[in-house]
């Protein structure tokens, strides 16, 4: 059967296929091949079912076609209202389809289905909870991905994600070397401003272990100090781990679920190695949704749980307000009116609506709800790795739409976004439409709100 | 003085006066110097999109086009490099000031010779990361050795520097400043220029003063110089202080072209303000912005110590 | 005809529907994996429970929902049906004179007006949903002959009842059409999509569950449905 040599069912494994793929330019060759991929229909099958069981058949099965989904889901919205944006139709015409087949397809349907999959749905959540009977179609996407994934037909920047973690240990090419180099670099750079300050590595026993998104060393290295300069405000005890520092998962974009594994592994590892009492990640959505939420069951923890007590940034932020860890100068508050971005992977899909609340009351004075928000909020548009994907670059746009309408309502200048994904789209946002706002995470804000206590002045 | 240089350029015409300064100073103090190009933010997630900061096209990232920008900057500068020897070329993508800053580290330089504007900026694209403040004023701020800003045709320099002004408003990166200043004016035998504003516009505001007072202050100021810096100078006598008031960019400019000062020496102050404020704020910003001959910020003590 | 279809048709069609229906739950329960579904149901079933009756509760209410209150209208139409067609065969006089014949007991039975006007309810309301399916380009485009066919089978007892009942044309074929169409009910329920009888609540603890256990459930009060 034809495989080709960069689009193939085959995982990415060395650095030889990673290297193959990124100078592929634009994933031209890669796309190319993909229409010559051959769909292995008695596997395909074989996965299904497997895996397909009563929860997913009986979704597929009860389906009222009452149509309550459509107006849940923001690409609906944003594409005027059309028909085959509707939840319901989306997948019953994608996985719904291929289960009616046995697996049977050819690899024009395969590509519908990716196409589907991946610029149709960012598995946000929200379809399911608009649906009667709980039919949550963000779940039955994530499973159609992993499927798309086996037999090959996944976007390219995303065979390359999964690649990455794979090889690094993290979604970009940072080795533990780049990342404690980083760390012992962005001490040394602000120690002078903020005597005392470290970014200890692998220290032992550690209250707090924090881990954070590969852009964050790979890019803005500054958010790692600023991290480092609210847990020394606070004065935690903390550290980083050498390894397992990356929370993200590229993978579970992907649907490469032993490789969504073998990231959160090394995580949980390193919360067993340096056996601190908790853990900490940085403002991100996914990072948290992936190693927190959906990790423990990818490694087979039978309660759900993470080895030790994970919490996201937010939750952290919020208790440090209220137990006066970090004090808010009041003439610093936030004047301008000012929105928050609830991002569907720790609010809607993880409960932490009300903290979110908590932090504003703390550092906002004209803090303005979009509508819908907490759990019903709209996703940014860019979640579920489509930010990233260059193919859908179209799609997303447009369905960036409904996020612009929702933060203009509003009347904020400012975002607060304590996602990266959402930070991300956000900023595309505002490049592609010019609404004329800004956009931040918390931590640069934080850092400017404070009350640095005098010990923890330099001298001049 | 200037072994290593990082010369961070965007490889166009923005950047020809930076460039002139860099080729010129590698050739009088033999330095090694590296041209350091950051090709762009990777945009769009975590995909390999970046916007090409030179054309404002969005290319891909991958090997090919790394190599193409090196060959486009040789190109650029052939005329340069042909007189020079040993020129290292480094290429990345991310964040301009991020990556300059990563690499002065890496290859441990003690000057960045770097021009004021890149065309991202011209552009008005500053909104990339919702950062404001431009990449010169962010690598002002983070570097650990002195970062020489050149915006103008260099015209006043006959083979480098013979009148240095510093400026200072006394804090502890203006020592670090003053280091500078003094070892380059000691080493090259430049006249070195004391320079202080009594600043009218802040400390006074809303406040009539009198002549007194003002002259009182100044009086201090000098004491203060001669004590802070000319003390620590040792048997180095080619120097002069001076104390105006005013607003002190001002001032300091309207010095710089009395005494035909040909580098302006001053620090960055890292909490002076913070960037958002700093876009019309920081004295440096507005002294690079005016000044026709270099200026050199300089932050920190590492480097000049 | 009449001894058939109300004897050994009968007989045959309650055990389809209830031997249908225990067979339903038992697969549904054997097919959850909590590592194929990612959700801890033993370890944590307090909190799964807490989930699973909240994510129920509220949907069995009118309006308890986003959801239900984002589209009145047809929320309306969905209770008028489902109520309709739940309780009128349960509380209509002549079913219960049936019960207490064949096996000597009765349920309160509705007067009779509101037995048809609740019947007629039902009809209207079904008539609703079917222009909705055709008027709303989101609702056609999801719509198959299936669809027709499972709200025929719905509404088909209600329609030859009340004809029976009111001896419109020849009262004999409506009466043993209506026992014909309720039986099809019955066994359509387990067979086709109409299994949502009981569907609806598996799934709904499910993603109560989900919910309750997994996302957000042991960090918050509950998600606002």
């Amino acid at each position: 059967m034809p495989e080709g040599k960069l689009c193939n069912k085959q995982t990415v494994d060395t650095e030889e296929q990673l290297q193959a793929l990124l100078n592929d330019k634009s994933g031209k060759q890669y796309y190319e091949e993909m229409n010559h991929l051959d769909v292995d229909a008695k596997a395909l099958w074989a996965t299904i079912q497997k895996t397909l069981k009563s929860r997913l058949r009986t979704w597929l099965e009860i389906c009222a076609h009452c149509g309550m989904c459509s107006d849940s889901c923001f690409f609906y919205m944003a594409n005027k209202k059309d028909p085959t944006q509707v939840p319901s139709y989306k997948i019953q015409s994608t996985l719904g389809e291929l289960v009616r087949r046995k697996g049977h397809v050819d690899n024009a349907f395969m590509q519908m289905v990716m196409d589907t999959a991946w610029s149709k749905c960012t598995c946000c959540n929200r379809c399911g909870m608009y649906c009667p009977f709980g039919i949550d179609m963000g779940v039955m996407f994530s499973y159609l991905r992993g499927l798309c994934f086996t037999q090959g037909f996944v976007p390219w920047e995303l065979k390359i994600g999964s690649g990455m973690h794979r090889i690094y240990r993290a979604q970009m090419n940072v080795t533990t070397e780049d990342w404690v180099d980083t760390c012992e670099w962005m001490a040394e750079e602000y120690e002078e401003d903020w005597p005392g300050l470290t970014i200890p590595v692998d220290k032992q026993d550690a209250d707090i272990i924090y881990t954070v998104n590969a852009r964050e060393p790979k890019h803005y290295p500054e958010d790692l100090a600023e991290a480092a300069i609210l847990f020394h405000l606070a004065g935690e005890n903390w550290t980083v781990p050498s390894e397992g520092w990356e929370e993200t998962s590229l993978a579970m974009f992907a649907g490469d679920w032993a490789a969504c594994k073998m990231q959160v592994e090394s995580v949980y590892d390193a919360m067993e190695r340096l056996n601190p009492k908790r853990m900490v990640v940085t403002e991100c959505g996914h990072a948290y949704r992936a190693t927190v939420v959906e990790g423990p069951y990818w490694t087979g923890r039978k309660d759900g749980q993470t080895p030790i007590p994970s919490f996201h940034y937010v939750e952290w932020v919020a208790e440090a307000l209220r137990t006066g860890k970090i004090k808010i100068d009041p003439a610093k508050k936030i004047k301008e009116p000012v929105t928050y971005q609830d991002s569907c992977n720790y609010i809607r899909n993880a409960g932490l609506k009300d903290v979110a609340r908590e932090i504003m009351g703390y550092i906002a004075e004209d803090f303005r709800e979009m509508k819908p928000n907490k759990e019903h909020n709209f996703c940014c548009g860019g979640g579920g790795g489509l930010n990233g994907i260059g193919r859908y670059r179209e799609q997303r746009n447009i369905g960036l739409k409904v996020k612009r309408d929702q933060i203009l309502a509003t009347g904020a200048n400012l975002v607060i976004a304590p996602c990266h994904n959402c930070w991300d789209a956000i900023r595309d946002l505002e490049e592609e439409f010019e609404i004329g706002i800004r956009w931040s995470f918390l931590k640069p804000l934080l850092i400017h709100m404070a009350i640095v206590p005098d010990h923890l002045k330099p001298e001049e | 003085m200037f072994e290593k240089i990082l010369f961070a350029t965007t490889g166009t015409p923005t950047c020809d006066h930076a460039a002139h300064v860099a080729f010129d100073l590698k050739k009088k103090y033999h330095s090694e110097l590296t041209l350091f190009h950051s090709m762009g933010m990777p945009s769009r997630g975590f995909s390999q999109f970046v916007k090409d900061s030179r054309t404002g096209e969005e290319e891909y990232l991958d090997n090919d086009y790394a190599d193409w920008v090196k060959e486009e900057l040789k190109t650029y500068y052939a005329k340069q490099l042909a007189e020079a020897e040993g020129v290292l070329f480094e290429t990345t993508a991310g964040e301009s000031h991020r990556e300059i800053l990563r690499a002065a580290r890496k290859t441990d330089a003690d000057l960045i010779v770097m021009g004021a504007h890149s065309r991202d900026e011209e552009a008005g694209a500053t909104r990339y990361r919702n950062v404001v403040g431009s990449t010169m004023q962010r690598v002002a701020k983070g570097a650990k050795c002195p970062v020489l800003i050149v915006s103008r045709p260099c015209t006043t320099c006959l083979w480098y520097f013979s009148n240095i002004i510093f400026g200072t408003d006394f804090s502890k990166a203006s020592y670090s400043a003053f280091l500078f200043a003094y070892q380059l004016a000691k080493a090259i035998g430049a006249k070195l220029h004391l320079f202080h504003a009594l600043d009218m516009s802040s400390i006074h505001a809303g406040k009539a003063v009198s002549q007194d007072e003002i002259e009182r202050e100044i009086a201090e100021a000098r004491e203060r110089i001669e004590k802070t810096y000319v003390a620590k100078m040792e048997d180095y006598d080619n120097y002069e202080v001076e104390v105006w008031e005013g607003v002190p960019y001002v001032e300091i400019l309207k010095f710089a072209r009395e005494r035909n000062g040909d580098l302006i020496v001053m620090a960055h102050h890292t909490r002076e303000v913070d960037p958002e404020e700093a876009v019309l704020g920081s004295t440096v910003e507005q002294v690079v912005l005016r000044a026709a001959c270099p200026v050199a910020s300089v932050n920190r003590p590492d480097k000049v110590s | 005809m009449y001894a058939f279809v109300t004897g050994p048709l009968a007989w045959l069609s309650f055990t389809v529907f209830i031997v249908g229906i225990i067979a339903r739950i038992i697969w549904y329960f054997r097919g959850l994996s909590w590592q194929l579904d990612r959700v801890a149901y033993k370890e944590h079933m307090a909190y799964g429970i807490k989930g699973a009756i909240r994510s129920i509760v509220f949907w069995l209410i009118p309006f308890g929902t986003h959801s239900w209150r984002f589209y009145p209208f047809f929320t309306i139409c969905v209770f008028t049906f489902h109520i309709g067609l739940l309780f009128t065969p349960l509380f209509i006089f002549g079913h219960n004179v049936l019960l207490q014949e064949r096996w000597g007991f009765s349920l309160w039975a509705m007067p009779e007006g509101m037995a048809d006007f609740m019947t007629v309810a039902v009809i209207i309301a079904v008539l609703f949903i079917i222009l909705r399916r055709n008027a709303l380009p989101e609702v056609r485009i999801l719509t198959t002959p299936y669809d027709y066919l499972v709200l025929a089978i719905a509404v088909a007892p209600f329609v030859t009842g009340l004809l029976a009942h009111h001896q419109i044309g020849n009262y004999n074929f409506w009466l043993i059409a209506h026992i014909l169409a309720g039986e099809i009910f019955l066994v359509a329920i387990p067979l086709t999509k109409l299994s949502h009888f009981i569907g609806f609540f598996l799934s709904r603890a499910q993603l109560g569950m989900d919910y309750g256990i997994k996302r957000g459930g042991m960090k918050s009060k509950g998600l606002a449905w």
